[in-house]
């Protein structure tokens, strides 16, 4: 009975997929919402590749997913994949249904999809990956992921047994997920710039998992994500299969050393946050059997993602567009410490309030003292811009930080922010938004781009 | 200030989630010469040495909750001789859990607490509550608004006749949905669900605890500040057109 519910759902999110076109609304979770709403269990009877790859983690798993995509696309594979759609359930019902024939049959050999790590409890039931990225472990949105070791442990219970892990071994929550499946590690060697003590308010595993002593690094990077060791116990992060070396940022350059070689890679962008993005990517391709020189082929070919495409040179000056996630302080102090780590003064946008939260009830502002807004207590910051419905808890939680009061000015509504802004000469303008706030964000990134074309009057 | 004032912050590497050791933060920036002390998993706890002025804890995971527990049972006797004896508590978030009866997860599973307090916890780690919170604090002559949030994996419900909660709930839950009464309060230990931070969010509170722990009228950091955004919350929260629940 239900195989025969699975047929309709299909046929009915097929028809759907139609609709869609005619209206000119592709790309949305539609077809997959429809197809579960009719068979709660469409998952299981749907239509799978013959591989399928998996990538999961609190953070990079859009950017490393996207490199998987275009790399094995390249290598001839017509990938079935969820990058139009969602990361969850619905995402990857909709992915299926697009794969597949009025008959139920998968076209494509491959798949990849980047997975949610919550909804492992609706899609691992049903969709056994061989392989399986996982990028790393931190504190995400409070409401829905709670904190790290809990989304750990759903990983834990839901991710199948046959899959094999290719795990970052800096981020020691992510190395306690699944432990009896069969891994492989990846990570970086010492680099330049690597610290030993954690200097950020978030620090989600302080504490040997053997002996409850305090932790220490032979080299730490930010947060938890480092080489960790017990010096009473004995305790060690597990040994890389995968290492990356020789990191050169001047020339964008990394070396990803394995048992059997070693290869010579071009870096998409310098933060160390997509640094590990690219030993990921490179870890699981050499599991899927690729050689480096076919990699680092790929490699060449792939475009610069990441905070580079969203900069425009404007006159002397520039103004540059960044995602950082509402209410997701580890992600958004990584782009508080890039930002302040880059050349030039600088002036701010924040528009750090959840756009969603302010339709249906009042944003959980917590996240705010797990977030360094310290970083933006640099003498290059001239200008911090707050503005939206939280601005006065983000005014507060700056002077908290340091940030001296005449640095900070204030705008109501976003779309005015850039009023405020002094536009100096070699000014370098940061927009700072959500993902809930992209369009609201460019609109604002095309009001100062009509601002330092024009000038004021 | 006549003395100087100590804050013995429980376990900061375990019980550290949701912003919650900026409660203590907030008071040393406010009054710099608070002395913090830290105790860690491993040593004896200050307490046994000192009786500080207040002590603080945090949110925790599970399994935080689990070691949290396990350390303290040896030091359960002192902690009760403290409690009656008056000496200031502050606990944030599940924190208050590790001084109740036993945590019974709707898995199968049941974790226990220090059983000072006469009260349980149901756990299902399948459903996250949220929402905003609005109350009253009133202590003697001293009443104010109270605002925060919860978000929580868990409710606790009182074993038999309620007792003396922290905060009178306007919206949102009180100690669990059935009750209006907020957190758990003897003497001065003051345990709640609320995390915001709450002393952060709620100056006021902050000035009022400051005062019960000796260090005066003290005007808080960015103390002017701190009430707008506290009374623009307020107001906000006491709309009734705000939506409450995530």
């Amino acid at each position: 009975m239900e195989i025969l519910r699975y047929y309709i759902a299909l046929w009915a999110a097929k028809l759907s997929i139609v609709a869609l076109k005619i209206t000119k609304h592709n790309g949305t979770n539609f077809p997959g919402v429809l197809a579960l709403k009719i068979c709660p269990r469409f998952l299981k009877y749907a239509a799978k590749p013959e591989k399928i790859i998996a990538v999961t983690g609190t953070n990079g798993k859009t950017t490393t997913s996207n490199m998987l995509l275009d790399m094995l696309t390249m290598d001839g594979h017509n990938v079935l994949n969820n990058k139009m759609g969602s990361n969850i359930n619905s995402g990857i019902a909709s992915s299926l249904i697009y794969g597949s024939t009025i008959f139920g049959k998968c076209k494509h050999k491959v798949g990849l999809f980047e997975i949610d790590e919550r909804s492992a409890v609706r899609v691992f039931p049903y969709m056994k990956p061989d392989y399986m990225l996982i990028t790393n472990l931190s504190r995400d949105s409070i409401m829905r992921n709670g904190h790290p070791e809990y989304i750990g442990d759903i990983l834990t219970k839901y991710i199948p047994k046959e899959t094999k892990l290719v795990v970052n071994a800096d981020c020691l929550i992510s190395c306690g997920i699944a432990p009896e499946n069969e891994r492989v590690y990846f990570g970086i060697e010492e680099m330049e710039g690597d610290i030993k003590e954690c200097i950020n308010l978030i620090n989600d595993i302080q504490i040997c998992p053997d002996c409850h002593n305090k932790l220490e690094y032979e080299y730490l990077r930010y947060n938890h994500i480092g080489k960790a060791y017990c010096p009473v116990c004995g305790f060690k992060a597990p040994e890389y299969d995968y290492a990356g070396v020789n990191v050169n940022v001047a020339d964008m350059t990394i070396d990803v050393k394995d048992a059997e070689g070693t290869g010579h890679y071009k870096l998409l962008n310098e933060s160390v946050f997509n640094i590990y993005n690219v030993v990921s990517a490179v870890a699981l391709l050499r599991q899927m059997g690729y050689s480096h020189e076919k990699i680092e082929s790929f490699f060449e070919k792939l475009n610069i993602v990441g905070s580079r495409l969203h900069e425009e040179k404007i006159g002397d000056k520039t103004l540059i567009k960044l995602l950082a996630k509402e209410k997701n302080a580890f992600a958004t102090s990584r782009v508080f410490d890039y930002i302040s780590t880059l050349p030039g003064d600088k002036e701010i946008i924040l528009m750090n309030s959840c756009q969603g939260d302010m339709k249906h009830w009042s944003e959980n502002t917590c996240w705010l003292y797990d977030c360094d807004f310290e970083f933006l207590n640099q003498d290059c910051i001239k200008n911090i811009v707050l503005c939206g419905p939280r601005r006065l808890d983000h005014k507060l939680r700056l002077l908290l930080a340091g940030v001296p009061e005449e640095k900070l000015s204030y705008s109501e509504k976003e779309i005015d922010a850039p009023d405020q802004l002094k536009l100096f000469e070699n000014d370098n303008v940061y927009v700072l938004y959500g993902t809930d706030s992209i369009g609201l964000g460019n609109r604002v990134a095309a009001k100062v781009r009509e601002l330092m074309k024009g000038g004021r009057d | 200030m006549d003395k100087t004032i100590r804050i013995e912050v429980l376990f900061p590497e375990i019980a550290n989630l949701y912003g919650d050791l900026e409660n203590i933060s907030y008071l040393k920036k406010s009054c710099p010469e608070i002395e913090v002390a830290e105790t860690h998993l491993v040593g004896e706890p200050c307490f046994m040495e000192k009786t500080p002025d207040l002590i603080y804890m945090g949110t925790l995971t599970e399994r935080g909750q689990r070691l949290a527990v396990e350390k303290l049972a040896q030091y359960k006797a002192k902690i009760v001789e403290m409690i009656e004896a008056g000496v200031h508590f502050l606990v944030t978030g599940n924190a208050l859990e590790v001084f109740g009866g036993k945590i019974t997860d709707t898995n199968g599973s049941e974790d226990c607490g220090l059983e000072i307090f006469p009260i349980h916890a149901k756990r299902d780690m399948m459903k996250r509550f949220n929402s905003l919170y609005l109350a009253k604090f009133v202590d003697g002559e001293t009443a104010m608004d109270i605002v925060g949030y919860k978000s929580q994996f868990t409710h606790s419900y009182w074993d038999g006749e309620a007792g003396e909660g922290v905060f009178d709930t306007v919206r949102g839950p009180g100690l669990n949905p059935e009750i209006t009464k907020e957190g758990v309060r003897r003497n001065n230990f003051l345990g709640t669900y609320v995390i915001g931070p709450v002393l952060v969010l709620n100056p006021p509170f902050a000035k009022w605890l400051l005062k019960e722990i000796g260090a005066g009228d003290v005007e808080l950091a960015f103390e002017k500040e701190a009430m707008e955004a506290y009374e623009a919350r307020v107001k906000e929260y006491s709309d009734e057109n705000t939506g409450f629940y995530y």
